[in-house]
């Protein structure tokens, strides 16, 4: 560029980000019927990928209340089988660590039963009276040992110290008899585990499973995008001449573009953000008559059930833009003098 | 602060040194030079030759009118003088710059500053209000809002619809938004108005009143304007008519000569 012209000739100042955004904003709303099924088409996507997500972590928490309420269930049983009623008698805790979700449930249960006392050693709980190592078994009729760590710290058989009949449950470990003698303790698991080749298979169903959940949702975000895609290049295609007045009032290609992105990442953001809420109510809705709503609700993980909305808000606005970029270029490579044609 | 009647001759008065200050700046009697200008289009095999080289000067502050029939190429040399499109061979300087030495930041920046666009179809932006149209190329020049809300408000007073300015588009009536269109063009103090059949989709009153704004706009701003018309009216308000036939500069002639031509047409 020669630098005699520089005197005459300045360059085009780039408008600042936020006079884009009022224009593309504007344009939205002012072509709101059009914005709104390209939004739709966002819902639909974002929908369809939230309620899966939804529903995984649904059948994931009810699983796994289940799992536990079979758990407490066995106990109560096994405590039934060992003990009779628990109303009235003593009973002993002891924990190691902290108490599982399981842990907790069986020790609500049986001080709910009514026992005479319940003394507890690393318990920290309601209806439990803290007590030492060998004074927590005294008088008592059951010891329960609870907690996820290790059971070697003190012996069962100090524990046991007092006890009228020297019965334990494990809740990890197994049920745990105990004799008058302390080398008559032996332990069998009541947990059937399972074999390799079973844990194996499930794996593998597990894996097949994601794949086609992986499959069907990638497919219907890819035809989100090519839906907004298809939308935006018609709106570009209907504003030729608009673009190219533009043009002819100065505007830049670049300020062309940007507001293209911006229109399509806000009809991504907005589909998206209505799309997550569509999407998760519906499953825990559906979840919410098939089984029961408190257990649905009460079990839900929201945080990270408010980590996958928010995932999936992202992935909405990534794909709208990424469905703008050709329809952006396309509109911003159009010729000032598109202007001038007197027909649309 | 109450300044009575006075109050909208004061401010066009004030518009009307503006502009022309800004004029006087730039010196030179031709605002426009198109030098053997040659555009030739390519349809894969075939060369379609749109202009086959038209020299022309244009005037500083000359009403000038562009004839022809369709396929003349007339309104690819109306794009070319407008800095819309870049000749295939010869030069075109507007205000003694070669346009083809260019780059986009500096079209843009020429489109913006040196050149006013008016439309047979206005072409507002439907979803702004006038003022809001009014503002665009000044936001598109750097201004901030507040300067270029008065001053849009000035010229939209210029061409008396500054009561308008909050309605749309679509609630005017043609004349008013041709008008509307011409306060944008006026935005940025431009040189030159370049004016593709302005009164092409306007009754014949309201295209009376848009040529005589042009002729008030070129007597009081001194600013050139450049129209592609059909409109014999247009064309007898102009200083000079430029005939374009077959992509070569037919004739250049007077008013009062094109007169006799064209009734010989008729």
């Amino acid at each position: 560029m020669g630098s005699r012209m520089e005197r005459t000739i300045g360059k085009q100042v780039k408008l600042p980000f936020r006079r884009a955004v009022q224009i593309s904003l504007r344009g939205i709303r002012i072509r709101f019927g059009r914005s709104l099924v390209t939004v739709s088409g966002v819902v639909l996507g974002i929908a369809f990928l939230m309620s899966n997500l939804t529903g995984q972590l649904i059948k994931k928490a009810i699983a796994h209340e289940r799992a536990q309420r079979d758990t407490v269930n066995m106990m109560l049983s096994l405590v039934r089988a060992e003990v009779g009623s628990v109303s009235g008698k003593k009973i002993a805790v002891a924990a190691f660590g902290a108490l599982t979700e399981a842990d907790r449930l069986l020790l609500e249960q049986v001080v709910a039963a009514e026992p005479e006392s319940v003394r507890g050693f690393g318990v920290g709980a309601p209806g439990v009276t803290p007590a030492a190592a060998d004074k927590v078994g005294e008088g008592a009729a059951l010891l329960l040992v609870l907690g996820e760590a290790g059971r070697s710290e003190i012996p069962l058989s100090t524990l046991a110290t007092g006890m009228r009949q020297r019965v334990a449950l494990d809740s990890q470990e197994g049920r745990v008899y105990a004799g008058t003698k302390d080398s008559s303790l032996r332990r069998e698991p009541f947990f059937g585990k399972e074999s390799d080749e079973q844990i194996q298979r499930m794996r593998q169903q597990a894996r097949a499973e994601r794949f086609r959940t992986f499959w069907i949702v990638g497919i219907s975000l890819l035809v989100t995008v090519l839906g907004v895609a298809n939308a935006l290049l018609m709106s570009v295609t209907e504003r030729f001449r608009e673009i190219g007045t533009m043009k002819c009032l100065g505007a830049l290609s670049a300020f062309i573009r940007t507001l293209f992105l911006i229109e399509s990442s806000l009809i991504g953001l907005i589909g998206s953000l209505v799309g997550v809420v569509v999407g998760a109510l519906l499953p825990l809705i559906a979840y919410g008559f098939a089984y029961r709503f408190d257990l649905v609700f009460g079990s839900m993980p929201y945080g990270l059930l408010f980590a996958s909305a928010g995932g999936a808000v992202v992935v909405g606005t990534l794909l709208a833009v990424l469905a703008a970029i050709y329809p952006a270029n396309f509109a911003s490579r159009m010729v000032p003098a598109s202007a001038l044609r007197s027909t649309v | 602060m109450i300044k009575g009647h006075n109050k909208t001759a004061d401010m066009s008065k004030r518009l009307q040194d503006m502009l022309a200050g800004a004029r006087d700046s730039a010196k030179g009697s031709y605002v426009i030079r198109a030098v053997g200008v040659r555009k030739v289009y390519k349809m894969g095999d075939s060369e379609t030759h749109a202009l086959r080289g038209v020299t022309l000067d244009v005037h500083r502050g000359e009403y000038m009118s562009i004839m022809g029939p369709s396929g003349s190429g007339k309104s690819t040399f109306f794009n070319m003088i407008g800095g819309l499109d870049k000749p295939t061979a010869g030069k075109v300087y507007i205000d003694q710059v070669d346009i083809a030495q260019l780059d986009a930041y500096e079209l843009a920046w020429l489109r913006c500053r040196k050149v006013g666009y008016i439309f047979q179809m206005f072409n507002l932006i439907q979803v702004m209000s006038c003022i809001e149209n009014v503002m665009l190329p000044m936001s598109f020049a750097g201004k901030d809002s507040e300067e270029a809300r008065e001053r849009a408000l000035e010229i939209l007073d210029l061409v008396g619809l500054r009561s308008r300015a909050l309605h749309k588009p679509a609630e005017m009536s043609g004349g008013q938004q041709q008008r509307v269109a011409i306060a944008r063009a006026l935005a940025n103090s431009p040189d030159i108005l370049l004016a593709d059949e302005p009164t092409g989709n306007l009754d014949l009153k309201t295209g009376e009143e848009i040529i005589d704004l042009f002729s008030h706009l070129r007597d009081t701003l001194g600013i050139t304007i450049i129209t592609a018309t059909h409109d014999l009216k247009m064309l007898k308000a102009s200083d000079r008519i430029v005939w374009i036939e077959d992509g070569r500069l037919a004739r250049v002639s007077t008013p009062e000569e094109a007169n006799i031509h064209l009734e010989e047409v008729h």
